[in-house]
């Protein structure tokens, strides 16, 4: 569904991915981790080219990134993308936020995308929201309408650039158990996250990335019990010490 | 001192002064119309990845904001003529205010739309957005918020700059004021009653400000993290 074959990207003189080879199959869940800067979150922006590469060849869903046959507006409406800062409309109502890309981008009808996104606001728990601002939400609200936002497109592919990091802990899991959902009804899923628990729970690979390059993958068990170079686990010391 | 000032002759002179009011009301309503138009599409063009649509937007905005209005204003009214472009006056008023006023609109509106986040954006490539349905549906819906307070501002100025078209005599507020300060002596009289006609216009001018800004439901804008 995903495929990284060789690829390279610099940040002018900053090697920000080096020589990644990473392929994620469908209705597969893979989590990335590793320390700030390591370039996990610009490993998934590549996914839907809110970056872009600089050689190496990125397949999405059969198509290859960069080539002049690929429409990237067309492929984006099948990956969905949560945000760190959620990146609500703020000048949207909730059933808003979640209902105008499949009004303008899918050309659905209104009433037809008000009753899904009505539909998939309920799912993630925010039933009696329909109709508030997001000024108006705590961040863990504001994250699950950002994931219902995505999930009403129907996508095929949906990457999580570390939705819980901008959340107070007790937000954090009301947002897991709406992405543990997501997971469940055998979504593709690519997440960068530190939160270990749901990697155990619902990956089935765990990604680790140090200084732009992918330095060791494995299921979560093997991962976490025993990370196989010393980068993983100076890394996992440092995270699962409290 | 006051027994010197003459309410009568401003009595006297008010359908000249109401006439002087109507017309700069009209021909600034007009002005920044054209403005609005001539700051879009300058600011349009200075958006775009192409030099050569920017260069040209960014040359025309600086030489508008270097140099006085009344200098822009006599190239207009007697610079044209004698290229053999020869314009009704009131015409070469408003097409200098809107000429000038544009390229202060297409810098407002340009930090507008500069003011959205990142993230905005970011939010409306991933859903699958084209350019120009993340403008309209994302981007300028939020920026109109936040130019509306300086774009009351640059019509105010607008305004007040009509003024100048007295210079080139068409008959509007300032206009009013001179000619009862020629026909009558009476300076004190005459610019104190166009000055307070400019103050009915401002207020009205913020009124209309406030108005719309309810209009288009301005709310405070801010997500918490």
């Amino acid at each position: 569904m995903i495929e990284f074959r060789g690829v390279n990207k610099w940040f002018g003189a900053l090697h920000v991915l080096k020589d990644i080879t990473l392929s994620v199959e469908p209705r597969e869940v893979v989590v990335v981790c590793g320390p700030s800067g390591s370039g996990k979150s610009t490993l998934i922006r590549c996914i839907n080219g809110l970056e872009t590469i600089k050689d190496g060849d990125l397949v999405v869903d059969g198509q290859r990134l960069g080539d002049r046959a690929t429409n990237m507006t067309e492929l984006r409406t099948e990956i969905g993308f949560v945000f760190q800062a959620f990146n609500l409309y703020p000048h949207k109502t909730a059933l808003e936020n979640v209902t105008l890309a499949p009004i303008h981008v899918r050309k659905i009808a209104r009433a037809e995308a008000e009753a899904s996104g009505r539909e998939m606001l309920a799912k993630v728990g925010l039933a009696d929201k329909f109709n508030a601002y997001p000024s108006e939400l705590s961040g863990g609200q504001q994250q699950r309408v950002a994931i219902a936002r995505c999930l009403c497109m129907r996508p095929k592919i949906m990457l999580f650039d570390e939705p819980t990091s901008a959340l107070d802990p007790e937000m954090i899991s009301e947002v897991l158990d709406v992405m543990v959902g997501v997971a469940e009804e055998r979504m593709t899923m690519m997440v960068v996250t530190h939160e270990m628990g749901f990697a155990r729970k619902v990956a089935q690979r765990v990604v680790f990335m140090d200084a732009g390059a992918v330095v060791e993958t494995g299921t979560p068990e093997e991962f976490f019990s025993d990370p196989k170079t010393d980068r993983s686990r100076a890394f996992l010391s440092k995270i699962l010490r409290h | 001192m006051l027994e010197n000032f003459s309410f009568r002759t401003i009595v006297e002179y008010l359908p000249l002064f109401g006439q002087g009011f109507a017309a700069t009301l009209w021909l600034s309503i007009v002005s920044f119309a054209g403005a609005l138009a001539v700051g879009i599409i300058l600011c349009a063009m200075n958006l775009q990845r192409s030099r050569l649509l920017q260069l040209p937007a960014k040359i025309y905005i600086d030489a508008i904001r270097a140099t006085p209005l009344l200098a822009q204003l006599y190239f207009l009214y007697f610079g044209l003529p004698r290229l053999g472009v020869v314009l009704p006056e009131l015409f070469v008023g408003i097409l200098a205010l809107a000429l000038n006023s544009g390229a202060y609109i297409a810098e407002i509106i340009r930090a507008g739309i500069l003011s959205i986040s990142r993230g905005q954006v970011e939010a409306g490539i991933a859903s699958g957005m084209t350019y120009s349905q993340r403008m309209r549906l994302v981007i300028l819906p939020q920026a109109i918020r936040v130019t509306i307070p300086p774009l009351l501002g640059q019509a105010i100025v607008l305004v007040k700059d009509s003024a100048l078209l007295s210079l080139i005599s068409v008959a509007e507020l300032t206009r009013a004021g001179q000619l009862l300060a020629s026909d009558r002596f009476m300076p004190a009289e005459g610019f104190v009653t166009t000055a307070a006609c400019y103050l009915v216009l401002y207020y009205g001018l913020k009124s209309l400000a406030a108005f719309s800004a309810r209009w288009l439901g301005v709310r405070p804008i801010g997500s918490r993290t």
